[in-house]
């Protein structure tokens, strides 16, 4: 022993008077800013979408009903619920959500003597630690699990666009569209949203997984023409898709354009890939009046369970406002006839140039058929019938817009004034724009819309795209008169617009007089609504239907009408859309089949 | 560093150099060169200190990976030699004579990977996992959740709902369904 070891015990005994280093009482005590605890949760921020139970993987999250928190468009009215028996607090949960609700705060300790106390749903279950801000949250920006942008389309620029009719929109690239579709959380928050719930998760899915044959068949589930509707579908769903939250939203209808571009032209590989080589005839048969989408779906769906279709068109091609109305730079001919030389190779027969109510009755057609299902569209143009537009220089958008496409002569003039702030409204001024371009080298077009540019109807992409070819667009003003002198149209004289609808939301618009302008024009044209042709109905079978409010048909939910064997769905039931009037064609299909097979 | 790299690279054949800044650096070197490069950049580099021996299962390439991270106190700059082992029956010559830690490294990757580590002290005693049966739970082909759902009861009162599905039920719960083809019908 050395007289080291001696003392060494009594030096200890000089650490008695100093602070000690250790916490007195370590509960209490504040964790790191960081620390991973308790987690919260802004539920009015949360839309329920899923990814913090699907990335967790301890399965601590189950996603539970909430009272008070309803389920809409938007949101799974779903909340989050943790189960601290398996949680881990990794943390993963907080770092995919995409709204950002989702946090850990830094409390740490909790005691309690009841085991499922420690089952709770954050921000519906109060705790004491909701309302810290220390804690673990995304740390944005630049730390993201999914792609942030979107992957652009690419496109003709608009000098070049404004040149012809041809499409603009490219489409994307195998690479383009994987790149996009990877962004996807797969949550199905969009489904409820698309008219048709077309199963958007799972499609995308098909192009991650490289089988864009499967992709067909997740399409054809819901929507006989993906062409179509991948192109011009108004794509609601994308408003509601949970990666736009704080992001850019899914591509979701460019997706869709590129499976059914995949696939070639050829009805014999369709029916080879959604096995309907064939189909077995259950000899009943369904006439359909009108060939535009929510026909089109119903004679898919009803040839699908073996129905024997007949159409009848008036018009010299099928396809109906999809062809007539919606302009060749945004909807080819070439993919509406894709999608519907496969609907036609089921054993559909188009009657064409025939008029229902002219060429044959709506009665022969319930004689000779089982069933009847009329999606006859919105063609007459509705009239502003302010002073002068009765003049022969005022036109109906949707009279030339059909023109255009039966190489009718359209009339062109130098300056032209267009009334209407919708899709079709945009499409004639794109549309008008391209045959001014092509007839005197330059664009001059004004359009007008009472509603003022925030709530214009048209889609915002349109009202954009418009403007970057040349077109003038001048929201917030309301027509008074088309001004002619020397039997010529010379303008529109117009009133800035104050208001559109009374406070009993009636269409009452109130007006600025002393805020005045002339919008020079040689020609006019209206695009402030359509209305329905409805006179194949005889009086006779008016008197068996009800109608309601601007003489509009009424059915049921599954579109039959008060004469059990009439259907009637699309624009003149539900709609104005290609996507309304698909589902309202599916869901009368399978109505009719059950009204033809349960006597309903 | 790269001072090390240049001296090193040559010497044991390395096929991958990747310098991550002036003080980190990682190699990849062949597993019959492996144990003797470590124990050369302790004899002779100066990486005195052993950091941590991990593991990464390269499922698709049927390959197990093997990191040394080293570090060089007078340098400050940390050396990463990465080794690569079959994965079947893998097997690696044992490093436990360079630093005594390293026992319990092998014993751990040996329970969590499956490596046998011929000859290091204790390898064969469980380290974590006692009586565990199962392949080795590191494996990326482990499935946890199956190995859960078999091994302990679910806790009651845990329910949940697709978002999809529910809102499904919610809002349109009478969507039409198709009479959906399949292959069978042809």
């Amino acid at each position: 022993m050395n007289i080291k070891d001696v003392f060494t015990p009594f030096t200890t005994w000089s650490k008695v008077v100093k602070d000690p280093v250790t916490i007195k009482n370590p509960i209490g005590r504040e964790a790191a800013p960081r620390y991973r605890g308790f987690h919260k949760n802004d539920i009015d921020v949360c839309i329920g979408c899923g990814t913090c139970e699907a990335i967790c993987e301890n399965q601590a999250i189950d996603l539970v009903p909430v009272e008070g928190i309803e389920t809409k468009s938007g949101d799974s009215g779903l909340r989050p619920r943790i189960d601290y028996g398996r949680c881990c607090w990794c943390a993963l949960c907080v770092d995919i959500c995409t709204t950002n609700s989702l946090n850990l705060t830094n409390e740490y300790t909790w005691v309690d003597t009841d085991p499922d106390a420690f089952i709770f749903t954050p921000g519906v279950d109060k705790k004491s630690w909701d309302t810290k801000e220390e804690g673990w949250k995304k740390p944005v920006p630049n730390y993201h699990f999914y792609g942030q942008t979107r992957v652009p389309m690419e496109e003709l620029h608009a000098e070049e666009r404004v040149e012809s009719f041809v499409e603009f929109v490219k489409g994307y690239s195998k690479k383009q569209a994987e790149e996009e579709a990877d962004r996807c959380v797969a949550c199905g928050i969009c489904t409820a949203t698309c008219p048709a719930h077309m199963g958007i998760p799972d499609y995308i899915a098909a192009i991650r997984n490289e089988d864009m044959e499967e992709g067909m068949r997740i399409l054809y589930d819901t929507n006989p023409l993906p062409e179509i509707c991948g192109r011009i579908c108004t794509h609601k769903c994308e408003d509601v898709c949970s990666v736009g939250v704080n992001g850019d939203p899914l591509s979701i209808r460019w997706l869709k354009r590129y499976i059914a571009d995949q696939i070639p032209a050829d009805v014999d590989k369709y029916n080879e890939i959604l096995y309907t080589k064939d189909i077995k005839n259950n000899n009943k048969k369904v006439a359909i009046i009108g060939t535009g989408p929510s026909s089109l779906s119903s004679a898919y769906y009803l040839s699908l369970l073996g129905y024997k279709i007949t159409m009848y068109e008036k018009l010299p091609q099928a396809g109906g406002m999809m062809r007539y109305g919606i302009p060749e730079y945004r909807l080819p001919y070439d993919a509406i006839d894709k999608d519907i030389d496969y609907i036609v190779s089921l054993g559909v027969d188009i009657k064409y140039n025939v008029t229902v109510g002219k060429d044959i009755t709506l009665e022969q057609l319930h004689e000779e058929n089982d069933a009847v299902f009329a999606g006859t569209g919105l063609h007459l143009g509705r009239s502003t019938r302010i002073p002068g537009s009765d003049h022969e220089n005022v036109y109906q958008s949707v009279d030339l817009l059909r023109d255009i496409v039966t190489g009718a002569e359209v009339p062109v003039e130098r300056k032209v004034v267009v009334i209407g702030g919708g899709n079709v409204a945009m499409d004639i001024t794109r549309s008008m724009a391209r045959l001014q371009k092509a007839k005197y080298g330059e664009v001059n077009i004004i359009t007008t819309s009472l509603e003022s540019e925030d709530i214009m109807p048209a889609d915002r992409e349109e009202v954009v795209e418009a403007r970057e070819e040349g077109c003038t667009i001048i929201p917030g003003y309301g027509p008074q008169e088309v001004m002619i002198e020397n039997g010529k149209v010379v303008g529109l004289r117009v009133w800035k617009c104050l208001s559109i609808f009374d406070e009993n939301h009636n269409f009452n618009p109130k007006f600025d007089e002393s805020d005045e302008r002339v919008f020079e024009g040689d020609m006019v044209i209206e695009s402030i609504g359509q209305g329905m042709d409805l006179s194949y109905l005889s009086e006779d079978t008016k008197k068996g239907l009800e109608f309601g409010p601007r003489g509009r048909v009424q059915t049921n939910d599954n579109f039959q009408t008060s004469l059990p064997w009439l259907f009637m769905g699309g624009d003149i039931i539900q709609g104005p859309d290609v996507i309304h009037g698909i589902a309202n064609g599916h869901r009368a299909a399978m109505a009719i089949d059950d009204f033809l097979n349960q006597g309903r | 560093m790269k001072e090390i790299l240049d001296r090193i690279t040559p010497k044991y054949d390395l096929q991958d150099v990747s310098i991550k800044d002036d003080l980190q650096a990682y190699v990849v070197v062949e597993k019959k060169l492996a144990i003797d490069m470590v124990t050369y950049m302790r004899d002779y580099e100066g990486f005195s200190h052993f950091v941590l021996m991990s593991c990464v299962d390269w499922i698709e390439d049927n390959k197990l990976q093997l990191l040394y991270l080293l570090n060089n106190p007078e340098k400050k700059c940390v050396i990463g030699i990465k080794v690569f082992i079959d994965r079947e029956n893998p097997s690696m010559q044992s490093a436990h004579h360079l630093w005594k830690q390293i026992w319990t490294y092998q014993r751990e990757l040996r329970e969590a990977f499956g490596i046998d580590f011929p000859g290091s002290p204790r390898i064969e005693e469980n380290f974590v996992l006692e009586g565990w049966t199962d392949k080795p739970h590191m494996l990326r082909d482990f499935d946890t959740n199956k190995y859960a759902e078999e091994t302990y009861f679910p806790r009651t009162g845990r329910s949940t709902n697709d978002p999809a599905t529910y809102m499904r039920q919610k809002l349109y719960p009478n969507q039409p369904v198709t009479a959906k083809k399949n292959k069978d019908d042809e």
